[in-house]
C-alpha cells in the first residue's frame, strides 16, 4: 500500500513528475528500499475515466498552464500559447503517448564527432554512448512490452499502415513494418492485448498500452516505500549553504504552499518545466538558477523536425481504426548527408479522429478548399515525418519577464528558430512522403506544418565537462550531487526517434547509480 | 472491406452526450476562457437577434462549408457563442458590429445583407475583408469545435467515433482494405 511520509522526513528522494521518468525512477528506486515522495502537478485518474473522445480527453488531462513562445518556428505562430501538448495528471506525457518505442542509433549519441562543427548550432557527444545504454534497453524493452523485441511478436498491419507500407514499396523502401510499440501485441504483464480501439491518445481504456499511471506507479506503491501526491505543484528547489539541495516548496491541491524535507531531488517534469523550475530556483547562491553555472539550463531547446503529410484517396482507408501510430517508414533515419542535411528522420503513421483532424487542419485557413479535404476524411492516410532537430544556444526555455502563474511564479516562454539543416531535412521529409502516396495513387497531399511539439527534449543537458551541460552521465547536476535530472531535459542530441524508450532507460540506469551513491553516502 | 452506413443513426442520449462534449470543447478552444474572467455580466446584455443569428449561421457555414450538412449543425455549432453573447455585453457588441460589417460590406458590393447574397463568391470576398480581425477569429475559434465534434455529424463523414464498447476494430475492420 502507499507509503505517507512526514513533510520532515527528509530521508526520502522527492521525484518532480511521474510521466516516464519520473514514474519508471519512482518505481525502481522504492524496489530497491528507497523512500519515494512523487510530487505530480496533474490530478489522479483511473483506467475507467479514460474516454474515446478526442476533445473531450485533450481538455481533460493537457497541460494547459500558461506558457508563452516565440522564434520563427511554425507554432509560435499556429499555436502560441499552446507551444508543447504534454499532459497534466499522474503517469504524464505516458498516457497519451503513442508508445513508437525506438532506440537511438549509435552516431546520434556523438553527433559533435560525426556531424561536425555546424555555424548555428551547439552539437555536443553525449557523455555515454549506445553499447553503455543496451542493456538498460533491453530492460526497458522488456519492462514496457515492446512488441518486436526479445521475441514479442509485433503488432498487425492497419488498413492505414498497410497504405502507408504499400506506398513504401513502390518507392523503393525496404524498411518498413509495424512499429516497435510498447503495446501489449498478446495479453502480457497481467493487462490486455491491443484491440485495435484506435484511440492510444486519449488513454488506452484497456491498458494495454505500456504507462507510468496504471504500472509503474502502483508498482512504487505496493512497495509500501512510495508516497505519490497528485496535484501537487512544485515552486522551487531549496539549497543549503553547502550547496545541498535538502528540499522542495510546493502547492498542494488546496493552494497551500507546503516544504517536503529531501535527501535527493529528481527533476522530471518534462524539458519545459524542468528547467523552468532549476531558473525559478535561482538564490543568492546561484543568481542565474540552480544547477546552472555552465549557463545551459534552458538552453538546446529540442522538440523534433516535424510535419505532417495527409494524402487523398479515391478509395476508403478509415485511418482512425486501429493503434494509432503503428506503422514506419525508417529508410530515411540513416546519417547520409548526400540528402543536403546532416541527421535523419523516420515516417511514422499520424491518423486522427475527424474532430481533431478537422480542428487542427491547416490552422487559420478557411472555405472551399480546406473543407473539401474533411469532406474526404474517410479516404485519408497521414504520416507524420519525425526527425533529428539540432541543439541551438538560442533556442531556449526562459522565465517571463512580467507574466507569473497562479502561484506567482514566472512562466516560462519558449523560443526556436529552425536551423537550416532542420528545414532541409523538413523538406526532403516532406517530398519523400508526398512521393510515397502518390506512387499509390493519392489524389492530392496536404502539408501540414508542426503541431504544438510533443516532444521536447534537451534543455538540462548531459556533457562530460560541466562547462558544457547541466548533469553528467547520470543526470546528475554538475553542480549539485543531490540534484538530478530524469527526464527528456537531459538528452544532448534529438536523435530521429520518439524519446521515451530512451528517458525510460535513462531512469533504469540513474536508478542503479542514486541506489549506490546513498549507500556509499556519497549522497 | 466494412464500409459503414453514412446516415446518423444516434439516439437521444447520444445526441446529449454530444452536446456536452461540444460545451467542453469550447472552454478547451481557450477563446472563451481568456474572454471568461475579465468580462463580467453586464446587466443589460441581451443575446443575439434572430437577424444576427442568421448572419452568423450562414458566416460559420461560408466558413466550413459542407454541402452534406443541413442548417442544423451549423446552428448547434454556433450555440456556444450565441449563449455567450447572450450573458457578455463585450461580446454580443463584438459579434453584432462584426455582423453588421458584413451586412455592410455586402449592401455595397451586392446590395442585400450578407446572409441573403445568393452568390458564395461575394460572401466569401466580404468575409476576406474582415479576414484577421477580432470578430472573424472570434467566430472562427469558436464555431470549430462545436461544429465538428457533434456526434451526429460523424458519420456524414466516414468517421465511427467511440469504438471501445465495442471492442475496439479488432474484429471490425482495421485490417481489411481491398483495393491496394
Amino acid at each position: 500500500m502507499p507509503a505517507h511520509f512526514d513533510l520532515n522526513d527528509s530521508s526520502v528522494v522527492v521525484i518532480v513528475g511521474s510521466g516516464a521518468g519520473g514514474g519508471t525512477l519512482a518505481s525502481e528506486l522504492a524496489k530497491k528500499g528507497i523512500s519515494v515522495v512523487v510530487l505530480e502537478a496533474g490530478k489522479r485518474m483511473e483506467l475507467t475515466e479514460f474516454k474515446n473522445d478526442e476533445i473531450g480527453m485533450f481538455g481533460a488531462f493537457t497541460w494547459f498552464d500558461p506558457r508563452t513562445s516565440s522564434g520563427s518556428w511554425y507554432v509560435a505562430k499556429s499555436s502560441p500559447d499552446l507551444p508543447a501538448w504534454t499532459c497534466k495528471l499522474v503517469g504524464g506525457t505516458t498516457v497519451h503517448w503513442g508508445a513508437c518505442a525506438l532506440r537511438f542509433q549509435e552516431h546520434e549519441f556523438k553527433t559533435r564527432t560525426r556531424y561536425g562543427a555546424i555555424a548555428g548550432a551547439n552539437l555536443l557527444d553525449w557523455p555515454i554512448d549506445l553499447a553503455e545504454l543496451a542493456p538498460y534497453y533491453d530492460r526497458a524493452e522488456l519492462r514496457m512490452g515492446v512488441t518486436g523485441t526479445h521475441g514479442i511478436p509485433r503488432l498487425p498491419a492497419s488498413n492505414h499502415g498497410k497504405v502507408l507500407f504499400a506506398g513504401a514499396k513502390k518507392l523503393g523502401y525496404t524498411q518498413y513494418m509495424t512499429t516497435n510499440m510498447a503495446i501489449n501485441s498478446v495479453p502480457r504483464d497481467g493487462r490486455a492485448s491491443c484491440q485495435q480501439t484506435g484511440f492510444c491518445v486519449q488513454g488506452c481504456t484497456f491498458g494495454a498500452k505500456w504507462s507510468t499511471l496504471y504500472i509503474d506507479i502502483p508498482q512504487a506503491e505496493a512497495t509500501g516505500r512510495a508516497e505519490v501526491r497528485a496535484e501537487s505543484q512544485v515552486l522551487r528547489i531549496e539549497h543549503d549553504a553547502s550547496g545541498k539541495v535538502t528540499g522542495v516548496v510546493y502547492a498542494d491541491r488546496d493552494g497551500n504552499t507546503q516544504r517536503q524535507k529531501a535527501r535527493v531531488v529528481a527533476v522530471a517534469g518534462n524539458a519545459i518545466e524542468s528547467p523552468r523550475l532549476l531558473l525559478n530556483s535561482a538564490s543568492n547562491q546561484f543568481p542565474q538558477g540552480l544547477a546552472n553555472s555552465s549557463g545551459q539550463v534552458g538552453r538546446n531547446y529540442m522538440r523534433h523536425v516535424t510535419s505532417t503529410v495527409f494524402a487523398v484517396f479515391d478509395k476508403p482507408v478509415h485511418m482512425y481504426r486501429g493503434t494509432a501510430q503503428s506503422g514506419i517508414v525508417m529508410d530515411e533515419a540513416r546519417l547520409d548527408t548526400r540528402r543536403g542535411f546532416v541527421g535523419g528522420y523516420n515516417l511514422e503513421l499520424l491518423p486522427q479522429g475527424l474532430p481533431s483532424f478537422a480542428t487542427n487542419l491547416l490552422p487559420g485557413e478557411w472555405g472551399r478548399d480546406r473543407a473539401s479535404v474533411i469532406d474526404n476524411y474517410a479516404n485519408l492516410a497521414g504520416v507524420w515525418i519525425i526527425g533529428e532537430d539540432l541543439a541551438r544556444d538560442s533556442n531556449r526555455i526562459t522565465l517571463h519577464a512580467e507574466r507569473k502563474d497562479k502561484y506567482g511564479i514566472p512562466i516560462p516562454n519558449v523560443h526556436s528558430d529552425d536551423h537550416p539543416n532542420d528545414l532541409a531535412m523538413q523538406q526532403h521529409g516532406l517530398q519523400q512522403a508526398d512521393a510515397l502516396y502518390k506512387s499509390i495513387g493519392a489524389n492530392r497531399t496536404v502539408h501540414h506544418l508542426p503541431f504544438p511539439s510533443t516532444h521536447n527534449m534537451g534543455t538540462n543537458r548531459m556533457s562530460e565537462k560541466p562547462q558544457d551541460g547541466v548533469v553528467n552521465r547520470f543526470g546528475q547536476s554538475h553542480d549539485v550531487k543531490n540534484l538530478f535530472v530524469s527526464d527528456g531535459s537531459q538528452f544532448t542530441s534529438s536523435g530521429g526517434e520518439n524519446p521515451t524508450l530512451t528517458i525510460v532507460a535513462l531512469a533504469l540506469r540513474q536508478s542503479e547509480y542514486i541506489a549506490d551513491q546513498m549507500s556509499k553516502r556519497a549522497i | 472491406m466494412r464500409l459503414i452506413d453514412w446516415a446518423a443513426k444516434l439516439s437521444r442520449r447520444g445526441f446529449l452526450a454530444g452536446g456536452a462534449a461540444t460545451i467542453a470543447a469550447v472552454a478547451v478552444n481557450g477563446t472563451n476562457l481568456i474572454a471568461g474572467p475579465n468580462a463580467a455580466p453586464a446587466v443589460d446584455a441581451v443575446g443575439l437577434n434572430a437577424e444576427e443569428s442568421r448572419a452568423l449561421l450562414k458566416f460559420t457555414r461560408d466558413l466550413f462549408p459542407h454541402d452534406r450538412l443541413e442548417d442544423s449543425f451549423y446552428a448547434r455549432a454556433i450555440a456556444p457563442l450565441e449563449g455567450e453573447a447572450a450573458k457578455d455585453a463585450a461580446t454580443r457588441k463584438l459579434l453584432a458590429d462584426g455582423i453588421a460589417e458584413l451586412n455592410a460590406s455586402c449592401m455595397a458590393s451586392a446590395g442585400k445583407w450578407f446572409a441573403d447574397v445568393p452568390e458564395e463568391r461575394l460572401r466569401v470576398a466580404a468575409i476576406r475583408r474582415i479576414e484577421g480581425g477580432v470578430f472573424f477569429a472570434k467566430v472562427y475559434g469558436g464555431t470549430m469545435t462545436p461544429l465538428y465534434n457533434q456526434p451526429e455529424l460523424w458519420p456524414k463523414f466516414g468517421y465511427e467515433g467511440p469504438s471501445s464498447a465495442l471492442g475496439g476494430y479488432l474484429n471490425r475492420g482495421f485490417s481489411d482494405i481491398d483495393w491496394l
